[in-house]
């Protein structure tokens, strides 16, 4: 159904439904599409034709199956890839052409970031709060609270290669937050983290949408999503198959779990094997 | 936060980041420090150990038959018995302190203990090893020692020149004790005759050698250093390059760094810095080992065989300077290589052929007669190793000095604008991103409207150094002059004209927007067209003043007066056409057109038209002319950038070589000229009233130029 298109609204604004009352998404991916050069010359299309939008204060969820494009989507909306299509807005500057001012709005973490072994964590932010362009006094004020928030005391002296996994994806954590950004990407966060671990980076991530951040959010545990989310999309072959509030979401599939409401979406709901 | 101070962020952490990894500081520190101690001290005391034991060995000698043993046997005693009573130092044979001797030399002079045994195929026991040499007489052996009378006796000595035994103690040694005995033959004969030695020895010579000890040191250390050096500043280079890149790709740091909001570029030069830091402190304490291990431990001695050894410490300072562009050119080749590797392993593999790559070079450098002359100028590496030689040497040339930082810089530029291009690549970024093929294959190319500054300054780096090389071959080619003029011009629009022109066709880059092919305005024209008929006379009125400040080397002035008057004698629409109007365009067309489009995207206007302005001096390959071309490359990238095309920049530059060429010939604008008061003579300079008018003319040109920019702000505002 064609959505009327007032005056003064975007294209982006008709395409993903965002009342004129409701303040601008901070995340805005328009059509996104990726394409990867194969070797013989032909062309992978890990994403197509993909919108989304974030607004302040949101967690949007991103769910699907390994190697469904969720990665590839965040990366495109970080800068870190350019799309073949489409394009991102975030706080509504355009990515591609003003990556820097762009890249300084995003706190981007995935499971699999690594640190610098050899520096410290307090080294480490202090590295990255330089170069988004914090001043010492801010920087040392900041990793101070950071610090604190995280439990960070016992190991901001430590060199990072000596530092368990859970204090390690705090210090990855703390590196994301570093600059206070208003747009978090976060990629898998608490993959491989126990459950002391998990339950603090949640509740950051709670608090950090508090504060009116706009959260993206890519996982496998649909439990999480269930607790952090109201939207989410569902991703499976590089495609938004759905999207939109959760409540609305089960009500259409009449599931009431996440995992039975995408197996319904991508038609392999067929019931496990009894005893 | 300014680039500067961010790319010093980057290049301390970098540093401090490496410095505290075991690895690094052992490849920089340690490997130097123990390393030439232990190969140079403990192999060349080997060395000496075993040459002295070689020395003391009895050595056998087989002959056919009693007498010549008894004979053979009689010479050795006497001669052992001479060498005995005569001390080396102040005998006849002592050898001068200073000159080279080697081992066979030594044995010569200093012959080993033998042993005679008589054999009956005395060639087959050399074969075979069962003696070390054997002496075959031509007739028989006398009795006596001396064969009686006037006789002369032949003697043939045989020995296996595959055994350093043989070859290298028993020939020399007894061939030593032989002529010895022949030469007091000699003196007797003499004395009984009455006759002085000038008889037999009408000439006599001594050789007396001029080198002070320093420059004799120089000339050992040259043939080792600069080759140390060389694979010392890559060693050191190479594991903080793949550390830096690969390394950190695959430890999964580069994700963040890549988010962080910091160009490519930036996060480029911090790690080339830290890179190119560590190549050069490798190679500082690679030299400062060296030269401590010759000086302390008494290596030098050994080098020189047996000379005083005095380290040349006034090349010192310039070698320093030396190894900075050296060390910037490996620092971003191997970055370069290593920013296009995803693994370390992977980057280990790629650093073997630079590795390899750079070896050719240097050993062609190293080979006793290269001379920084010709391409070796500019050929990398190679200028290095033989400019180092001849520092060593105590040669200072300053010329050939600038030209080969110039030219090593260029490279290292190059390399650096590669690594940026291939650092923020995706496929080589994310493994899944694609493979690495595709960044080599056309189709993959976005289309650009200009090319990048990496690839400007690539393309750059190779059609100057191929231009140059054909340059060189066709001047060494015995062409005559007209053909000699048809090649340069043909070689330069193969090299600045199609080579540009298909590099941007392959990397699928607009050619009218990158060689600025759109039309001028007609201010442009005139802009143009009054600086193209001014800079001829300023250019002519420069180079006076520098031929009386600075004058040129008469050999080259005659040559060029040659020159000038076998282009006289030819037609001066060729001439015209060679050197004058092809070079015009195709020169614009490559240098303002595709290297200044591509340098102004990466690195803004006025730095893309300075560093244009040089490379276009620099492409005259002449230190006497490089000021004027410069300068008249930056009045020629003026035009193009601020009439966005490059025609009136052509038109300018036609004018100013047609009336150059033309001004100087009597069929051309000559007569017409010195009617006017112009004389074209290098003593008599140029009238001031030209000087002014030209000035004016010049400066009118430019005003002109810059007020198109004033305009164009305007339109946007």
């Amino acid at each position: 159904m064609a959505v009327p298109q007032q005056p003064n609204e975007t294209a982006a604004d008709v395409a993903f439904g965002v009342a004129r009352d409701a303040p601008p998404a901070l995340i805005v991916a328009d059509q996104l599409s990726k394409a990867f050069p194969n070797p013989d010359g032909t062309r992978k299309l890990a994403v197509r034709q993909l919108s989304l939008s974030v607004a302040p204060g949101e967690i949007y969820g991103l769910l699907g199956p390994n190697g469904a494009g969720k990665t590839t989507t965040l990366r495109m909306i970080s800068g870190l890839l350019q799309p073949t299509e489409g394009r991102v807005l975030i706080d509504g500057q355009d990515v591609a052409r003003f990556p820097l001012a762009v890249k300084r709005k995003i706190g981007y973490l995935t499971a699999n970031t690594g640190l610098y072994a050899r520096l410290t964590p307090r080294e480490l932010l202090d590295y990255f709060g330089t170069l988004y362009g914090m001043a010492r006094e801010a920087r040392r004020r900041r990793i101070g609270e950071l610090a604190e928030y995280l439990g960070m005391g016992d190991f901001l002296g430590l060199r990072c290669g000596a530092l368990s996994t859970g204090q390690r994806q705090r210090t990855n954590i703390a590196r994301a937050l570093i600059a206070d950004p208003p747009v978090l990407i976060l990629d898998e966060p608490t993959l491989g983290l126990d459950v002391l671990s998990n339950r603090l980076i949640l509740r950051l991530i709670q608090s950090q949408a508090q504060q009116g951040k706009a959260v993206l959010l890519s996982t496998h545990a649909l439990d999480e999503i269930e607790v952090l989310c109201r939207r989410v999309g569902l991703i499976h072959r590089g495609a938004l198959l759905a999207e939109g509030d959760l409540d609305a979401l089960w009500q259409r599939t009449g599931r009431t779990r996440l995992s039975e409401v995408f197996l319904h979406l991508v038609g392999a709901d067929e019931p496990l094997l009894a005893h | 936060m300014s680039r500067f101070s961010r790319i010093n962020t980057i290049w301390r952490k970098e540093l401090i980041d490496l410095l505290r990894d075991r690895r690094t500081v052992i490849a920089m520190v340690l490997v130097p420090m123990v390393l030439y101690p232990a190969l140079m001290l403990g192999s060349l005391q080997a060395l000496e150990v075993q040459q002295a034991l070689l020395g003391t060995e009895v050595y056998n000698v087989a002959v056919e038959s009693r007498p010549a043993q008894l004979w053979t046997q009689q010479v050795i005693q006497e001669d052992a018995s001479l060498l005995a009573r005569s001390a080396p130092e102040t005998g006849p044979a002592a050898p001068d302190a200073a000159q080279e001797h080697s081992a066979r030399q030594r044995s010569e002079q200093r012959p080993p203990p033998f042993r005679v045994f008589v054999v009956a195929d005395i060639e087959a026991a050399v074969r075979a090893g069962d003696v070390h040499v054997a002496l075959r007489f031509h007739g028989a052996p006398p009795e006596r020692l001396a064969p009686p009378a006037l006789d002369a006796m032949g003697i043939e000595l045989i020995y296996d020149g595959s055994d350093v035994r043989s070859r290298d103690f028993a020939a020399p040694g007894l061939s030593g004790i032989l002529q010895r005995h022949g030469a007091a033959l000699v003196r007797e004969r003499l004395r009984a005759q009455n006759l002085p030695e000038s008889f037999v020895q009408p000439v006599a010579i001594t050789e007396r050698n001029i080198a002070p000890p320093e420059r004799m040191s120089g000339a050992v250390l040259g043939q080792i250093v600069p080759l140390i050096l060389i694979v010392m500043t890559i060693t050191g280079a190479i594991y903080p390059a793949i550390d830096l890149t690969a390394g950190e790709r695959e430890r999964g740091t580069l994700e963040t760094l890549v988010v962080a909001p910091v160009p490519t570029i930036e996060l480029i030069v911090g790690k080339f810095i830290v890179v190119t830091l560590i190549g050069l402190l490798s190679a500082v304490l690679n030299l400062a080992s060296i030269g401590g291990t010759i000086y302390l431990g008494g290596v030098g001695d050994t080098l020189t065989r047996g000379g005083e050894f005095v380290f040349p410490l006034t090349a010192l300072p310039l070698i320093f300077v030396l190894l900075v562009p050296l060390a910037v050119m490996f620092g971003a080749i191997l970055l370069a290589v290593c920013s296009f590797a995803r693994s370390f392993k992977e980057a280990q593999n790629y650093v073997v052929p630079v590795m390899m790559a750079a070896l050719i070079p240097a050993v062609v450098g190293i080979l006793p007669g290269t001379r920084l002359e010709g391409p070796i100028v500019v050929m990398p590496v190679a200028n290095i190793v033989v400019l180092t030689r001849d520092l060593f040497l105590g040669r200072f040339d300053y010329a050939a000095i600038a030209w080969v930082l110039l030219s090593t810089s260029l490279y290292g530029a190059a390399a650096i604008a590669v690594a940026a291009r291939l650092f923020g690549q995706e496929a080589v970024l994310f493994a899944d991103a694609g493979s690495l093929r595709t960044l080599f294959q056309r189709r993959f190319f976005v289309p650009r409207m200009a090319p990048s500054a990496a690839t400007a300054l690539l393309v750059l780096a190779l059609a100057y150094t191929l231009n140059f090389y054909l340059q060189q071959a066709l001047a060494r080619s015995g062409l005559n002059t007209e053909a000699l003029l048809i090649g340069l011009a043909a070689i330069l629009a193969l090299m600045y004209g199609l080579g540009p022109w298909a590099a941007a066709r392959y990397l699928r880059i607009n050619v009218p927007s990158a060689f600025a092919l759109r039309p001028p305005t007609a201010a442009g024209w005139a802009a143009a067209a009054l600086l193209g008929c001014s800079t001829w006379v300023l250019t002519i009125g420069y180079v006076v003043f520098q031929s009386q400040h600075f004058p040129v080397d008469s050999a080259v002035q005659r040559h060029a007066q040659d020159f000038e008057r076998e282009l006289n004698g030819l037609s001066p629409v060729l001439v015209v056409l060679t050197l004058g109007l092809i070079p015009a365009f195709v020169e614009e067309w490559f240098f303002r057109g595709f290297v200044l489009s591509g340098l102004r995207s990466g690195l803004g206007k006025v730095p893309a038209v300075l560093i244009v302005a040089l490379a276009f001096g620099l492409n005259h390959y002449s230190a006497h002319r490089i000021v004027q071309t410069t300068a008249l490359g930056l009045l020629l990238g003026i035009l193009a950038v601020q009439y966005r095309s490059i025609w009136p920049a052509a038109l300018a530059h036609a004018l100013h070589n047609g009336i150059a060429i033309l001004s100087h010939r009597p069929d051309g604008l000559q007569p017409l000229l010195e009617s006017l008061g112009l004389v074209l003579d290098e003593k008599a300079g140029v009238p001031a009233v030209w000087l002014i008018g030209g000035g004016v003319l010049c400066a009118a040109g430019v005003v002109l130029a810059l007020l198109q920019r004033q305009g164009r702000t305007e339109v946007h505002r």
